[in-house]
């Protein structure tokens, strides 16, 4: 514990530091957008907060810059200190998806997802894809406890547990004609598995795009309706089709969008919540945009494409026209400019990788609309158009018809112009007869 | 030819058409916006030409001339007290008269299309009348349409030119960008599209509507040596010498209430 000289120090510290961060902060994310190149010195500043007694906004921003990583490398020992006492339990539910998160958060290095269960204290209760014990025989027939049977796992939390932390991962399928029968789990409609273990919930995070807002299985096809796949709070951009306003669950949701989502943006988000920075419902309607998305993670006011590695080739017009090379892929459809995230500060694959330095265009999976709204993937929106037309080529027509008219207009106004066009004019009376000059 | 000139002095009969606030406008709206169009394609297509810094400055720079061009002094020229002109009943008549475009110049216009493929003469779209010493009616049909379908773009442009100048753009706390981009996201959202998207490509449309009015306003309406004395007018001198009847009417002392509508 402190000394009293020592929370003085502290205190006086806070009070020293805490201008200058916040100046530093917002001149790095406003001019630099979040630039790497201030990190170190900026890491310096952070190392000399005390963690526990930071803010929710000065936590957020140090959450924005330093990414999960340092994060945990420059607060661990705090952390543990603040955790001594509570245990949060989580409850992770897989819906219609790919478990392509779960693999996202697997692929999370430092920290990787075990340590990050250890650090913020979780219980992690139930989680289908790292779960062992499911549908284990006993002498032949299906083992009826807990521990070796998952479904009866899941009965006895749905019974007992209450104010978890539930990760939501996929859609809820509510079709065929509501009945949520296309998805079945231990035989029952996974639909109403969710609903109890929603309404049971202190806080809903869904993370990847089927979850936030259904995502690929929303998108237009022959069985989409038939299917009626839901996200929790959204379906795509309606929160009317959330499954949460369908079944009247009111715990607070926060989404973490992204197909997958980044594991820093779900780790730090559950982070943030254990520890009480961001406390669940009341600092929601500050942190969260308007698809209850991270502002930090997810900022409103800046674009992928303000922090790509390519943007300099932008900036002097040179366009990839062919995937494989090396300059701004605008041309091949990249929706970085309309992407609202942190990729290209963040990065990927341990902070070091993005989808454009990989060669390929973004295809926006954050946004609400995904992935219809970025269909076709590899071309430009404006080629597409929003019904379809391609603006580029109706201007080409209208102004080349216009170019074509003017032409012939100018033939028939010179070249072809007849004695009676020259008597056409619309002077019934001579100059003689107006008058003078006034 | 500007007819005007072959004239001996004596014969002419000189009025204002435009007055200087009026040419200056016109004028800055032209500059503002070819280098509005210029720097702005050269961002959309990459062209080579320019650096992008010095397009975006260029770009932003003429922007608020456009605007004010556009928006205070095109409404001061409308609505701005002449000599005894001067109740609201007037400026209202007296814009309704210039720019919007009625029965009279739906008229003229089938006449000029007919004229076009040999049939009947051209009408005077300039109406003059002498007893009130002011113009009835001013401006060629085809441009009172322009005129409108433009104004809806200048609003147009501007507005999703907010959003792409800075998502963020709040003067004095008020977060119009946000706004814009909210009720964007309430339409685009019908359309499963994104709401950003949707305004680049609204800026873009709107782009390429000044580039097609430019072509018929300068193309059609100007290409017509009879016309050339227009291009004098609005650019230097501000007058018209009705004498030169090509496109005008005059209504004179002695006429009837009334003339004007045998056309």
């Amino acid at each position: 514990m402190f000394t009293k000289q020592a929370v003085r120090d502290y205190d006086s510290l806070l009070i020293s530091w805490v201008p200058i961060l916040y100046i530093s902060i917002y001149k790095i994310t406003y001019y630099c957008g979040g630039s790497r190149t201030s990190d170190d010195s900026l890491l310096e500043k952070f190392k000399n907060l005390d963690f526990v007694k930071m803010d929710r906004r000065t936590f957020i921003k140090a959450v924005g810059v330093l990414g999960a990583s340092l994060f945990l490398q420059t607060y661990k020992s705090d952390i543990a200190k603040a955790l001594q006492l509570s245990e949060t339990k989580v409850v992770w539910l897989h819906g219609v998806m790919d478990s392509g998160c779960t693999i996202s958060m697997l692929d999370g290095g430092s920290p990787d997802i075990v340590e990050f269960l250890r650090v913020y204290n979780l219980k992690l209760l139930y989680h289908e894809v790292l779960m062992m014990q499911q549908g284990i025989f006993v002498d032949g027939k299906l083992a009826n406890t807990s521990e070796l049977n998952s479904e009866i796992l899941l009965d006895e939390i749905m019974e007992r547990e209450k104010g978890y932390v539930l990760v939501s991962e996929g859609a809820v399928a509510n079709g065929p004609q509501g009945s949520g029968k296309y998805l079945m789990l231990g035989g029952r409609p996974y639909k109403e598995i969710y609903e109890k273990v929603a309404k049971n919930a202190s806080v809903i995070v869904a993370i990847g795009q089927c979850a936030t807002n259904s995502g690929v299985n929303a998108a237009k096809s022959d069985i989409a309706e038939l299917m009626d796949p839901r996200g929790i709070a959204f379906t795509m951009e309606d929160s009317s089709k959330g499954i949460a306003e369908l079944l009247g669950i009111n715990t607070p949701v926060i989404n973490i969008g992204g197909c997958p989502a980044h594991p820093d943006w779900v780790f730090l988000t559950i982070g943030a919540v254990v520890l009480g920075k961001i406390k669940v419902p009341d600092d929601l309607p500050y942190v969260l945009d308007q698809w209850k998305r991270p502002k930090v993670f997810f900022p409103p006011d800046h674009v992928v494409h303000d922090n790509c590695p390519r943007r300099g080739y932008y900036d002097r017009g040179e366009f990839d026209l062919t995937v494989g090379g090396e300059k701004c892929l605008w041309k091949l459809g990249c929706k970085g400019p309309y992407s609202h995230a942190d990729c290209g500060t963040r990065r990927w694959n341990g902070h070091l990788n993005l989808c454009p330095m990989a060669g390929s265009p973004c295809i926006s999976c954050v946004e609400p609309g995904f992935p219809d709204s970025s269909r076709p993937f590899f071309v430009e929106i404006e080629k597409t158009g929003i019904v379809g037309t391609d603006i580029g080529t109706v201007a080409g027509v209208a102004i080349g018809g216009a170019l074509l008219a003017a032409g012939a207009h100018a033939v028939r106004r010179t070249v072809m112009k007849r004695p009676e066009d020259e008597e056409g004019f619309a002077g019934e009376s001579t100059p003689e007869e107006t008058g003078g000059e006034k | 030819m500007v007819r005007s000139a072959e004239k001996p002095a004596s014969r002419r009969v000189i009025v204002e058409r435009y007055t200087w606030l009026e040419r200056v406008t016109h004028l800055v709206h032209l500059i503002s916006m070819l280098i509005l169009l210029i720097t702005g394609f050269k961002i959309y297509f990459g062209w080579g030409f320019m650096s992008f810094q010095i397009a975006r400055t260029l770009h932003t720079i003429a922007v608020p001339f456009f605007l004010v061009a556009n928006w205070i002094l095109v409404p001061y020229n409308l609505f701005s007290c002449k000599e005894e002109r001067c109740s609201v009943r007037d400026r209202i008549v007296h814009f309704k008269d210039s720019y919007v475009f009625g029965k009279g110049d739906a008229e003229r216009l089938v006449d000029i299309f007919k004229n076009f493929f040999g049939k009947g003469r051209y009408p005077a779209f300039t109406i003059y009348d002498e007893r009130k010493g002011h113009y009835v009616t001013k401006l060629h049909p085809v441009l009172k349409i322009l005129i409108v379908i433009e104004s809806i773009a200048i609003v147009l442009v501007a507005i999703t030119g907010i959003v792409l100048y800075n998502l963020n753009w709040a003067p004095f706390g008020i977060p119009i960008a946000a706004w814009i981009l909210s009720i964007t996201w309430y339409f685009a959202s019908f359309f499963n599209a994104n709401a950003l998207g949707v305004l680049r490509l609204l800026h873009l449309l709107a782009a390429y509507w000044f580039v097609f009015e430019f072509v018929i306003h300068v193309g059609i309406l100007e290409l017509d040596p009879d016309a050339w004395k227009y291009h004098k007018a609005i650019f230097w001198s501000g007058n018209e010498d009705l004498s030169d009847r090509h496109f005008v009417k005059v209504i004179e002392e002695g006429d009837q209430k009334g003339a004007v509508k045998e056309h």
